[in-house]
């Protein structure tokens, strides 16, 4: 097939911020007029039966199109054209990673969820269904910002140290760009999410940024609150950035990641909070032509987690890495998502999801999905999840799905397990004289610190290194002794 | 410490009678040991010779405690103790080593963390930090591996030869009575053999261990001098003898010892 022109007939040229590099991009009055239509559609199910309609025409057209040798397409052939100044105008073209998912700003495109549907049949409604109808955020969450070593971050507004250091950070409008630049909401939490937000923060990389960046949520209230984050970077920028989130809260927060061509960014998110916090977090992210993007989830605490990731490319030859770990207490749910879409040319994803539940009424699920569309020649995609269960009681549930429509790929793989430990391992640790307690402490340690140390940033990783042998120590007695007597 | 572990005086002997050991496998209950024995004394070097998949390996990880192999009958006393009745870690302390034929890999687990959490479980008491860096150093540029090693997860992306000095390097370090070395040879070149070799043969020098060498070919026996070599097929030991008999295991092959019909060569 020819990939020239599956380049430059199906794929959309990328977001006017990325080309312009280091000029904040602002949406023209008219682009926001128009989306605001887009929006007020004044039959919604008419538009999103018309948005299908248009990616069904679509699909067709590309194979069309990809099927035909020739430079040109034929004339019979019709090739929708992306236009910049109106992104929503072929909803198809905006990627998702299926084609029956609905992507909307809107909560009202969003069918009733029921306990049964595949988006939801981990976790208990009960939990989640506050984040499933509109609420009045507290904005108690505080947001602050500074690089690793403490130092500040500069304001968006100081257009000099921004460019001095190629960073800045801070509160944007809801309809400012680039708020809601990358796709939409994936689903009805996440569209009331952007619904009920009044405080969006930008985080926007220019070019290298020396020092790791941390952004720190801390609340200490359990009414519910809600916050969004855009971190853009650049083209050829490299920067680090860490999201942390702890104390009591529940909130609902989105999050939107796009990275420019030729650039570096590694994320992390470490969840660390309070026991009887609530967290549903959904992120759109975007990685750039040949861009890497590390995208790191670190979850050791919270009553009730939930984190779904929709992350898809804008050019060829991005390098998507996502690492997660969950430590999941008795009591406590986190679940993670992961959901792939290689919609270009050339691209890779490495997805690794590692849990260990601690404990009875620990549960945990994970569900990873890489779709690779007729878009996406030369895919490499794997994915893989493990979990280990430390204590009888605890419920793992790992759901790796692969959709792949596209026969031209280099790989696609999954693997998952839930185990309790990996009996090789701990027995090539105990015929060298390590006590059975000992190899198991040193599996798990091992088990997350494979993982934290790809972080990359070093303080981060020393910190949760200790929150981690803290907890080693102290499950010693509980969780530790409970495995010995059960075996 | 090195020092005062061993006493080259102090005799130990590992006797295995009528040991018997199996697997459940999908198809089944399989037997694969049926009735070993052997003893082995401080000191003695006895190379196991046997076709592939006569259960070599079984007798190996069935000493050392793997939990896969369910043991019907017989006993393995070190020094009149009962290993069969021990846990795994308690036969590692009670004196026996095993350097396995495929080390397993341990991700996050470093090289350093590990050997010096075994050393101490292995010795009752930690060792200092200034000996056991100085020792663990030495051993290292024994076996001419690289210092970086140390840092790195156990056996983690290492290489066949790698992993291979990286046994020796844990027999040399926690001085074991007895060591098993399952096909330590498999997979060295002639220079990696050479250097682990002499690594066995150093530790053995130093802490007079009596060793069990298994293994397919005759090659390692030309570094370590075997005292007895023992034929092993089919589960169990079908003859003994001594240095020669391993030469002529290099002329006739294993055929003779297997079913008949089948070869060596048709079976691998
Ligand atoms: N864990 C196991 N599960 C099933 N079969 C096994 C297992 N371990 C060994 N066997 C079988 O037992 C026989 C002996 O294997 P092994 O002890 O590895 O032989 P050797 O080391 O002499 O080559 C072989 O037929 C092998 O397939
Ligand atoms: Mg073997």
């Amino acid at each position: 097939m020819s990939e020239k022109e599956m380049n430059t007939t199906s794929t959309p040229d990328s977001d006017g911020f990325r080309r312009s590099g280091t000029t904040k991009p602002v949406e023209t009055a008219e682009q926001k007029a128009r989306r605001a239509q887009v929006q007020a559609n004044a039959s919604e199910a008419q538009r999103i039966e018309n948005a299908r309609q248009k990616d069904r025409e679509l699909k067709n057209e590309q194979s069309a199109s990809t099927a035909s040798e020739g430079q040109s397409a034929p004339a019979e052939v019709r090739m929708p054209r992306y236009d910049p100044k109106d992104p929503y105008k072929f909803p198809a073209q905006m990627p998702s990673s299926a084609d029956s998912m609905i992507r909307s700003f809107d909560p009202a495109d969003f069918p009733q969820p029921k306990a049964k549907d595949n988006e939801w049949r981990y976790l208990d409604m009960d939990e989640i269904s506050e984040f499933m109808q509109p609420f009045t955020p507290t904005n108690l969450a505080q947001v602050s910002v500074s690089f690793e070593d403490g130092s500040a971050v500069p304001q968006l507004s100081d257009k000099q140290t921004s460019r001095e250091l190629g960073v800045s950070f801070g509160q944007i409008s809801k309809n400012e760009y680039p708020a809601g630049s990358v796709s939409k909401p994936v689903d009805l939490t996440a569209a009331i999410q952007w619904q009920v937000t009044q405080r969006v923060y930008w985080l926007n990389i220019t070019s290298n940024v020396e020092k790791p960046v941390i952004i720190r949520v801390h609340s200490n209230n359990a009414e519910r609150d809600a916050l969004h984050f855009v971190i853009t970077a650049a083209a050829n920028s490299h920067a680090s950035v860490v999201v942390m989130h702890d104390g009591l809260a529940h909130l609902a927060e989105g999050m939107e990641i796009s990275t420019g061509a030729d650039s570096t960014l590694n994320f992390t998110s470490v969840q660390q909070w309070d026991e009887a916090s609530k967290h549903v977090g959904t992120e759109r992210i975007r990685v750039g032509a040949n861009a890497e993007l590390r995208h790191r989830v670190v979850t050791l605490s919270g009553n009730f987690v939930r984190l779904r990731m929709d992350p898809d490319y804008a050019g060829k030859k991005g390098f998507l890495d996502m690492l997660g770990i969950y430590y999941v207490l008795p009591g406590d749910y986190a679940e993670h998502r992961t959901m792939v879409c290689h919609n270009q040319a050339d691209c890779k994803s490495r997805v690794i999801y590692k849990g260990a539940l601690d404990g009875k009424g620990a549960r945990s699920a994970w569900v990873g999905n890489a779709l690779i569309l007729p878009t996406a020649p030369n895919t490499d995609s794997y994915e893989l999840n493990r979990n280990l269960v430390l204590k009888p009681g605890a419920i793992a549930d790992s759901e790796p799905q692969l959709e792949i429509e596209n026969g031209d790929i280099i790989g696609a793989g999954h693997a998952s397990s839930v185990g309790r430990f990996e009996d090789e391992q701990l027995f090539y640790l105990e015929s060298r004289g390590v006590s059975e307690e000992n190899a198991r402490k040193l599996v798990v340690r091992g088990f997350f610190e494979e993982l934290i140390n790809q972080i990359g940033v070093e303080s981060v990783q020393t910190a949760l290194m200790q929150r981690i042998e803290e907890r080693l120590a102290k499950g010693e007695s509980a969780a530790m002794t409970q495995v010995l007597e059960d075996k | 410490m090195a020092e005062v572990a061993t006493n080259v005086s102090e005799q130990h002997t590992l006797e295995i009678r009528g040991l018997r050991a199996g697997v459940q496998t999908k198809e089944g209950r399989k037997e694969i040991l049926k009735g070993v024995d052997l003893t082995i004394h401080t000191g003695e070097v006895h190379a196991i010779m046997g076709p592939n998949g006569s259960g070599k390996s079984t007798l190996a990880y069935t000493l050392a405690g793997h939990p896969k192999y369910e043991v019907d009958g017989g006993e393995v006393l070190l020094d009149g103790q009962d290993l069969l009745k021990m846990k795994p870690y308690e036969r590692a302390r009670a004196g026996l080593f095993l350097a396995m034929q495929y080390p397993v890999e341990v991700p996050g687990v470093s090289m350093t963390n590990f050997l010096r959490t075994a050393v101490t479980e292995v010795q009752g008491s930690a060792p200092s930090l200034r000996q056991w860096v100085e020792e663990l150093s030495t051993e290292m540029k024994r076996l001419r591996m690289d210092p970086k090693f140390a840092q790195r997860s156990v056996n983690e992306g290492f290489s066949g030869g790698e992993k291979k000095r990286a046994e020796v390097l844990q027999m040399e370090l926690l001085k074991p009575k007895f060591t098993i070395m399952d096909e330590t040879d498999s997979g060295l070149d002639v220079d990696a053999l050479r250097i682990v070799s002499e690594g066995v043969n150093h530790a053995k020098d130093v802490n007079h261990f009596g060793v069990m060498l298994i293994t397919h070919y005759t090659r390692i026996l030309r570094y370590i001098h075997p005292d007895f070599v023992h034929v092993f097929a089919d589960g169990h030991f079908v003859r003994a003898g001594g240095p020669e008999l391993a030469d002529e295991l290099e002329e006739s092959g294993y055929d003779q010892y297997l079913p008949e019909g089948v070869s060596e060569s048709a079976q691998a």
